[in-house]
Parts: structure tokens; C-alpha cells; sequence
């Protein structure tokens, strides 16, 4: 039991969970091992300070690996093995670690090796807490995206071995592989968000909102019920556990109530503002400001002293 | 006729749980359960399968003592029989231990054509039990499917994958996993209510499931659970004229460098 691997189809979030697995690499003094699925992402991860890359190759489903990523995990004798928190990654990682009969920690935020023991952090209920967990060894973890800062290039020189595996699983057919159309910007990276929730009577007034955002220089969010029930904004602007984590300089909601799901997706901003006509409303307890009101009658005051 | 298994978990309530600012310990003491929200969208799938296809179903849950009081709401959401273990190793359970007795309770009580599950519990959200369960069970797993259809023996799936949807038919049996936005779980009536009381209920023992010790073993064991506190200012403004509180604002911002 020795070695750490690491996997995700994204390479952008290979290269983060780099760094996770070169900080382990330095308390357990054993060798890097990534894999990768195409030929320049194993270069970048080799450049990177993999210590070895391996390329796999014979599949065309990133799902159908999790079977020879396992195989792969059990000759190097693998004992942490670090996947990309996607929704692939997911599914790979839950078939990775059922492969080696390991212990597989979810989204986990902060990742130690303490008395032969993956030591971890995750949230529960629904963000409302944090959970530290012990898991014994061979174990999974995913790290979701952005949880870690990329490895930078450093001249690493990684050896690359391909590595051509069977054919995938004969009843799994795959197809209309499509991409979702992003309708506009990543507030996941947005400086400004303003962001509406149930407090908006009908859809037309989001130009409250919008009016507000444009004098902010803001983006727009929403909770979640605003995307997947009255379909007002698309799924990519809602903010929560289940939809996008943000960290915004600024933050301000209208009309939203601050449920944990919602809040533990805001966290990371630097300033949090609410405008609720609910005093007792959770999000005042989120928040550094907040004023309580018709949000009808104090965005239109808002916006206007933005204005100025 | 197909027969789907439809797993559930019954949790604490996370709106209820409070936690206490002093040393962020969690209180439990006004928690009520439910059926996980997740697995709402799993029941409500396999109900509306049902209903388009004729298929029966049969729900399976693993809890601690407390998880028999799920079984008469479950029962009125629409699935044919239940099958419960209630078993305190529940409470310490992780993925490979669930997915193991789940698995095992399936093999038992099965074949299955189909295994619905939520794309994780609202108290945990570990996400790993329905692939788990297919790789125990020798199965293909779609996972956070959006869509789903049977189809002569087969299943149609459309997945959801952050930045892709994709379709994956599968030949035969397999475990699926949907994401809350597959459906909207409908409300039971006091009809369905009524009838759940005559529905069919089984508890299964885990002894009986011929699992080793190792397989009913924990890899991971919980250390400290700390309620998450947040640092905030918390200044709030509240005069009843909203010009007053606006200026405020504004001014309070203006102080922080934001505008
Ligand atoms: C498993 C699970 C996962 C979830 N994940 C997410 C997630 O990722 N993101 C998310 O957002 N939610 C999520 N939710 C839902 C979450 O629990 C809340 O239901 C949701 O965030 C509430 O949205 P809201 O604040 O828009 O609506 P509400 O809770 O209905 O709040 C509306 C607010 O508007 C105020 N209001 C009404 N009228 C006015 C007015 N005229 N002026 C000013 N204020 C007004 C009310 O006082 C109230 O506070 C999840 C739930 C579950 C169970």
C-alpha cells in the first residue's frame, strides 16, 4: 500500500487535483501517479510534477476506465486515490473504489494522511456542517472543481506510458453526446452578483433585478427554485449546494430566504447583503448588511443610488 | 410486466437542526424525519413508470430503529410493498456498507429490470450508493439521469453532466440514479394515504444476508461533526423609511470600497 494516483477526464481539474496529491506526496513520500485519457493532457500533467503518467486508451465512454483505473490502482497498490469531483468523476470513483473494496469520501475539502489514515473534511446536511472522517487505506476521494489551485508547469519530467485497454461493457450504448448551451457569463466567477429569489412575484420583474445588477456592474444569480421550478433563469445561475458555488466581492439577494442549501453556495463571498421584508428571514444571519423591506420599494432606491 | 426496486433513506430533517453559536455542536432535539428529497425523485420516477408501463414496484430502505416509521409514507407515494432493515449499524453505515446490504437485500428479494436512486441523501450526499450497488450486483449504473424510459427490456437514459447531456440504452437490467429535476413529486392524496395502511410490508434481517464482517464494516468512521458558523457583521437596517436604510447601505458599502 503505498502510492497515490490520481484521475479526471477535465484536465483543468487534473492539474488541481495535482496539487492536492503533491501535498500528500510530501507527508507520505511515495510517487504520483496520474492518468490521463488523451495525449495533451498527459504531457501537461507530466510537465506538471506527475511523477508518471499513465495514458489510457480503447475506450470512448470516460466511464467505461473506471474498471482498468481500478485494475490499474490495485497492481501499483494505490493507497489514496484522488478523482475529479464531475459528475463522471463521480460515477468512476464509486466504481474505482467498490473495484479495490475501499472507502470513497465525497467532495471532500481538506484531504490528510494521519496515522495511516485518510483524514477529510466534507459538508453535511445539506452545508449546514462539517464533517471530519477517517477513512482507512486504499481510499477514494473526489475533490470537486476548484477546491484546490492548479499545478504549475515546473519543468516536471514525468514518463508517460500508454496503455491500451479491452473493449467496455457490451450492454452500454452511448450517444447524442450534447453540449449544454452556457447562456451567458460563469457566475461562479463573477466579482458581483445580485441575486433573486421567490420574493419575485412574476417573472417581468426581474428587470428590478437586472436594472440593479447593470448599476452594480453585477451578475445575475437565483436560488434554486427560480431555475428548476418557474424556469425564469437558467440552471447555470442558480447558487447552492446543488447548483454553483460562487465567492463574489459582493453578494446581495433580493427576496431570498437563506436556506441552508442556498447559503452554503455563498459562503465564500467577501461582503453579503439581503433585502428580505422577513426580519427573521435566515439570510439576515448570513449576511454582513441587510435591510428589511419590499424589495419592490428598495431595489428601485438601490439601483438608483448606484447610480450616482 | 417489469419490477423496479426503488431505495430510499429516511434522515433527519437538515431545516430543523440547529446549531449552537457558542462551540457549533449540533442540536438534534427538534429534528424530525423524512424521506430524503433526492429519493422523492426516485419514488416519484418509478410511480410515473408504473404508470406508463404497468410495472410493479418495491421499495427497499436500511435505517436504524427509527426507520419503520417511514414505511406508511412511503407505502402512500405509490410503490407496491416495502422491505426495511432496521438495524442500528445503519447510523454508522458508509457507502460500501449500504450499498453492500442493499445489494445484498436486492439479490434476495429480485431480479430487478430496474434500481432507482436518488443522486444522493439530503442529510450525507455521499453519492455513491447506486454505483456501488450496480458494481455489486454486476449491473451498468447511469448515473444523475434527467430522463428515463423503458423500452422493450431495454433502458433509456439521458444524463446530466454539467456541461453535457448524453444517452446512454442500456440491454437489460441496470441501477440508476436521477437528479431532482427528472420530475416533480407529487403530494400523496388522502386516498393513497388510506390505501398504504393495506400495503405489504417485510422487514428483512441483515443476519440473514449471509454479508462477512468486513463487508458490514465502515471504511469510513465519522470523527467530529461541527456546525458550519458563520462570521458575519450582521448589521441590519430597518427604519420605516426605506431611503434612510438605502443611504445607509450605500454609505456602509461606500466605507468597505465597494462603491
Ligand atoms: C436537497 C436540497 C438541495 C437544495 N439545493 C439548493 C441550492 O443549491 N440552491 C438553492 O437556492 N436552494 C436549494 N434548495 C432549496 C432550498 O432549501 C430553499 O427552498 C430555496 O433556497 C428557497 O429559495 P428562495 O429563497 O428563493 O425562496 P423562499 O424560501 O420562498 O424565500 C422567499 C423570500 O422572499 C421574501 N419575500 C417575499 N416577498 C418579498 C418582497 N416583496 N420583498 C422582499 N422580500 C420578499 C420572503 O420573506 C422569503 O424570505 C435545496 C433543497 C433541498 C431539499
Amino acid at each position: 500500500m503505498s502510492g497515490i494516483l490520481i484521475f479526471s477526464e477535465n484536465n483543468a481539474t487534473a492539474l488541481e487535483l495535482l496539487t492536492a496529491g503533491l501535498g500528500l506526496k510530501a507527508t507520505m513520500n511515495q510517487p504520483l501517479c496520474a492518468v490521463a485519457l488523451a495525449e495533451e493532457d498527459a504531457a501537461a500533467l507530466a510537465a506538471a510534477g506527475a511523477d508518471k503518467v499513465i495514458l489510457l486508451k480503447g475506450r470512448d465512454w470516460p466511464e467505461g476506465y473506471a474498471q482498468p483505473i481500478a485494475e490499474l490502482a490495485a497492481k501499483d497498490l494505490a493507497a489514496v486515490i484522488l478523482i475529479g469531483g464531475t459528475a463522471r468523476g463521480k460515477d468512476i470513483a464509486a466504481k474505482v473504489a467498490d473495484g479495490l473494496d475501499a472507502g470513497l469520501v465525497t467532495e471532500a475539502q481538506t484531504i490528510e494522511i494521519v496515522d495511516d489514515k485518510l483524514q477529510t473534511t466534507r459538508l453535511k446536511y445539506g452545508g449546514l456542517a462539517v464533517a471530519s472522517e477517517a477513512t482507512v487505506l486504499p481510499a477514494v476521494v473526489t475533490v470537486a472543481p476548484r477546491t484546490f489551485d492548479k499545478a504549475t508547469a515546473a519543468g516536471g519530467q514525468g514518463q508517460i506510458i500508454s496503455l491500451d485497454t479491452a473493449d467496455g461493457d457490451p450492454r452500454v450504448k452511448v450517444s447524442d453526446l450534447c453540449p449544454i448551451e452556457r447562456q451567458g457569463v460563469d457566475i461562479a466567477a463573477a466579482a458581483r452578483i445580485v441575486c433573486v429569489g421567490r420574493g419575485l412575484s412574476q417573472k417581468e420583474d426581474l428587470a428590478l433585478a437586472e436594472d440593479l445588477a447593470k448599476a452594480l456592474t453585477a451578475e445575475i444569480g437565483c436560488t434554486r427554485g427560480i431555475a428548476e421550478d418557474y424556469h425564469w433563469l437558467p440552471v447555470e445561475r442558480y447558487i447552492g449546494i446543488s447548483g454553483q458555488k460562487v465567492k463574489p466581492e459582493v453578494y446581495l439577494s433580493l427576496g431570498v430566504s437563506g436556506q441552508v442549501q442556498h447559503v452554503a453556495g455563498i459562503r465564500d463571498s467577501k461582503i453579503i447583503v439581503a433585502v428580505d421584508s422577513n426580519e427573521k428571514a435566515p439570510i439576515f444571519e448570513a449576511a454582513d448588511y441587510g435591510i428589511v423591506g419590499d424589495l419592490y420599494e428598495v431595489a428601485p432606491l438601490l439601483t438608483a443610488a448606484f447610480k450616482k | 410486466m417489469p419490477k423496479i426496486l426503488v431505495c430510499y433513506k429516511w434522515v433527519l430533517d437538515e431545516q430543523d437542526i440547529r446549531v449552537n453559536a457558542a462551540d457549533a455542536s449540533l442540536d438534534f432535539s427538534r429534528a424530525k424525519y423524512k424521506i430524503s428529497d433526492y429519493d422523492k425523485n426516485a419514488i416519484e420516477e418509478a410511480v410515473q413508470l408504473q404508470e406508463s408501463q404497468g410495472a410493479t414496484i418495491d421499495a427497499i430502505t436500511f435505517g436504524g430503529p427509527a426507520v419503520k416509521q417511514s414505511l406508511k409514507d412511503l407505502l402512500s407515494r405509490g410503490p407496491d410493498k416495502v422491505y426495511y432493515l432496521a438495524d442500528p449499524a445503519a447510523d454508522k453505515a458508509d457507502g460500501h456498507v449500504t450499498a453492500g446490504v442493499l445489494a445484498a437485500a436486492a439479490r434476495t428479494k429480485g431480479p430487478y429490470d430496474l434500481i432507482i436512486c436518488g443522486e444522493g441523501s439530503s442529510d450525507a450526499y455521499n453519492q455513491q450508493v447506486a454505483p456501488r450497488m450496480a458494481a455489486r450486483l454486476g449491473l451498468p449504473a447511469i448515473t444523475f439521469v434527467q430522463s428515463l424510459k423503458l423500452e422493450d427490456g431495454r433502458i433509456v437514459a439521458t444524463r446530466k453532466l454539467g456541461d453535457c447531456t448524453e444517452v446512454v440504452t442500456i440491454d437489460g437490467p441496470a441501477v440508476v440514479s436521477v437528479v431532482p429535476e427528472i420530475n416533480k413529486p407529487r403530494i400523496p392524496s388522502l386516498k393513497q394515504v388510506l390505501a398504504a395502511a393495506k400495503k405489504p410490508s417485510e422487514e428483512i434481517k441483515i443476519a440473514d444476508l449471509g454479508l462477512t464482517p468486513a463487508q458490514l464494516t465502515p471504511k469510513t468512521v465519522s470523527m467530529t461533526v461541527k456546525g458550519f458558523v458563520m462570521n458575519r457583521k450582521n448589521i441590519l437596517f430597518k427604519e420605516p423609511a426605506q431611503a434612510d436604510n438605502v443611504a445607509k447601505l450605500v454609505a456602509a458599502l461606500a466605507k468597505e470600497g465597494v462603491c
